[in-house]
């Protein structure tokens, strides 16, 4: 049978489109697209597509959605799927703040519109499909960046035009608007300052590591063993130390530091972020080939000129690895910061909760996992080129 | 010239070389021959103080090698070492440039010195200069090697096993392409192998290693015919030994007075290629050439038979 191959069925379905364009289905029909509430914290009304835009653009948006989901499961076309991805999206989600607008009854200041699984659902449906067709286009580190960029101009677009301002999570915003950014700084000063200290820290350690071996265990152990501390028995460990050092040195309280606030969460995230960049530093040195190795010694560069011109050169995509892992993770752990009063993002999701009020906690939540998503993709695009400097 | 004097090298109890002494003469071609395992390596990385002697020292036109810094001497010194470690990062002319870097040549002698030993490799520099290491084929990455190594005109070169990572047609080419270089650049070469072959093909004087130790330094010719014991012996070859010595002799030794029928050999091939010639062609005789191509006499399968028996 060798050779023969089964002639092609003139309409194939694509798995991963299929599952799309099933999930655009119930999406439509069987979910509801925003939840109508009287007041902020108020239980919400479900409303479904028909019900929460006019007739003629609840139309529009399902026939868009109907046709993107065709195309997700007949289209093989990588550009063709991008294509009707960011079609679909460019549709829905300005319909959304219509949406908020049509819902909410005229010089009605308390009542609040949110988006519901019905949205939230084709959203993700529409994502995925965007992303598939990208990664199936097998787009460069520049690429990626490019795509990015055009990602984050959409989004900007939608918040700074106004369309979505009858959204209940801008009206949370605009409400708390300095306090938003002023969070939103301190969220990127724990995360990527712990991050730089980490580094500043890491790097030497996993170079010392990679050169002495009992080191290298101890480090390796101790670090690993921070890392299964929950982070909010990390912040309880660090208090009593802090505190009573704020207490007895004047200078480290005029410093800031004391047993609550964003010192121990700023040192809690440096602990977290240690092992990542001292394993990886290790082995990225460790993998550079013995032979480059023996080769640069017996040439007579020193010490030091193998380590900055030959190893760490070679090791650099590992390490940004190890840093890719940390910018994440920290973004992440940071919004726990605000347990402890060290502010961040984190402070509105606890706000949020403690009022029940979910758009606040979205408020905190959102631009956690979109700085989480752009720090991936920024380092991942940076790993990429690292490598292909030394291909 | 280079005077090894009691070279000793101890791991704990485990003695990996073991009073080593010989001398290499300026120029020459040394090769350290031996079974994997036996210390040739080790004492070779003594030279360049890779490895630190446990006793015993090194000296370099008279210069004791421990008065000099680690890193100065390393400059001094080309290396290659099987594989090459080539930098990956750096592509090909700023690999050879590695020395000359370190040791502060300016920009544009630098760009010159790179030049000259492409052309000198068969690598053109055109081509090569800005390509990376993996886009080369063994045999070109090994050229560059070489070249790395000789970039800041060391006067001595050591090789680990530099052709061990080539297949065997490209090694030979290898073996001759840098026979053909020391003899115009007259570097002085102490080179490791394993391979009995490659060291009566290259070794101006050959030092067997067993165990750690020296068991014999000599010429070619006189490991053939007085091997020091049963190992050398062995090592020799004791059925391939009258084919090396044919090789190892010029046909120049062997030229008598007379005519032959035939394609003329070249004066300068070694006895060995004359008598393959003679034996595939079936005739008892060819003519001899010149260096000019001038007949001056004939060599017969009798005489190189005669000869390889009275080789003394």
């Amino acid at each position: 049978m060798l050779g023969v191959v089964p002639p092609r069925p003139m309409l194939s379905l694509d798995r991963l489109g299929t599952v799309i364009a099933i999930l655009i289905g119930v999406a439509l029909f069987a979910a509801p697209f925003a939840t109508y509430r009287a007041t902020r914290i108020a239980s919400g009304q479900s409303r479904l597509l028909i019900e929460a835009l006019p007739f003629t653009m609840s139309a529009v948006v399902a026939i868009v959605a109907l046709a993107v989901a065709a195309g997700a499961a007949i289209v093989r076309d990588p550009l063709g799927r991008l294509g009707s991805a960011v079609i679909g999206l460019a549709v829905l989600l300005p319909s959304l703040g219509l949406s908020a607008g049509y819902l909410t009854p005229a010089d009605n200041t308390f009542a609040r519109v949110s988006p519901s699984t019905g949205f939230w659902l084709l959203t993700a449906a529409f994502s995925i499909l965007a992303i598939d067709a990208l990664a199936r286009m097998r787009l460069g580190p520049y690429g990626r960046l490019a795509a990015l960029a055009v990602g984050i101009s959409a989004v900007a677009l939608l918040l700074f035009s106004g369309i979505w301002n009858e959204l209940s999570i801008l009206k949370e915003y605009h409400t708390r608007a300095d306090t938003f950014w002023r969070e939103a700084r301190q969220h990127l000063v724990l995360a990527f300052g712990s991050m730089a200290v980490a580094c500043l820290l890491g790097i030497p350690i996993g170079i010392a590591g990679h050169r002495f071996r009992t080191l290298r265990i101890a480090m390796l152990q101790g670090l690993g063993i921070v890392q299964t501390i929950p982070s909010i028995a990390l912040f309880g460990l660090l208090m009593a130390p802090l505190g009573a050092l704020a207490a007895s040195v004047p200078l480290a309280a005029a410093l800031g530091i004391k047993g609550i606030g964003a010192a121990p969460a700023f040192i809690a995230l440096v602990l977290y972020a240690l092992l990542p960049i001292v394993a990886n530093t290790i082995a990225g040195l460790s993998q550079v080939p013995a032979s480059v190795v023996d080769a640069a010694r017996g040439m007579g560069l020193s010490e030091r000129q193998r380590l900055l011109e030959v190893e760490m050169p070679l090791a650099l995509p590992v390490i940004l690895a190890g840093i890719r892992i940390v910018s994440v993770q920290n973004l992440g752990l940071a919004t726990v910061a605000a347990l402890i009063g060290g502010g961040g993002l984190g402070t509105f999701v606890f706000q949020g909760i403690g009022q029940t009020a979910i758009d606040l906690v979205l408020l905190g939540a959102l631009p956690t996992v979109g700085l989480s998503f752009v720090a991936s993709i920024v380092l991942d695009a940076l790993v990429d080129i690292a490598k292909g400097a030394l291909a | 010239m280079i005077e090894i004097e009691h070279l000793t090298k101890r791991y704990g109890t485990n003695t990996v070389v073991e009073d080593v002494s010989f001398e290499v003469e300026e120029g020459t071609l040394t090769v350290v021959v031996g079974t994997s395992g036996a210390g040739k390596s080790t004492l070779l990385r003594m030279i360049n103080r890779l490895v630190e002697p446990t006793s015993g020292r090194v000296l370099i036109d008279g210069e004791d090698t421990r008065r000099i810094p680690e890193d100065t001497l390393r400059h001094r010194i080309g290396y290659v070492i099987q594989g090459y470690g080539l930098f990956p990062h750096r592509n090909v002319a700023d690999n050879i440039a590695t020395v000359p870097r370190l040791l502060g040549w300016d920009r544009k002698r630098i760009a010159q010195r790179v030049e000259e030993l492409l052309d000198l490799f068969q690598l053109d520099p055109a081509e090569f200069a800005r390509k990376f290491p993996h886009e080369l084929s063994g045999g070109q990455q090994q050229r560059v090697g070489v070249a790395r190594a000789l970039a800041a005109r060391p006067a001595l070169l050591l090789m680990d096993e530099p052709f061990g990572a080539l297949d065997a047609v490209i090694r030979a080419k290898a073996q001759d392409d840098l026979l053909a270089i020391q003899r115009r650049l007259g570097t002085t070469i102490m080179l490791v192998t394993h391979d009995m072959n490659e060291a009566f093909h290259l070794g101006d004087r050959i030092a067997v290693m067993d165990q750690a130790r020296l068991l014999q330094y000599a010429s070619p010719a006189e490991l053939l015919m007085h091997p020091a014991d049963d190992f050398v012996e062995r090592l020799v070859g004791t059925a391939e030994r009258p084919f090396r010595l044919l090789s190892l002799a010029k046909v120049q030794e062997a030229v008598e007075p007379g005519a032959a029928e035939g394609e003329p050999i070249a004066v300068s091939d070694s006895l060995h290629d004359a008598l393959s010639r003679l034996m595939w062609t079936g005739h008892r005789a060819l003519p001899v050439a010149d260096a000019k191509g001038a007949i001056i006499g004939r060599v017969s399968v009798d005489g190189i038979l005669e000869h390889g028996r009275s080789l003394p």
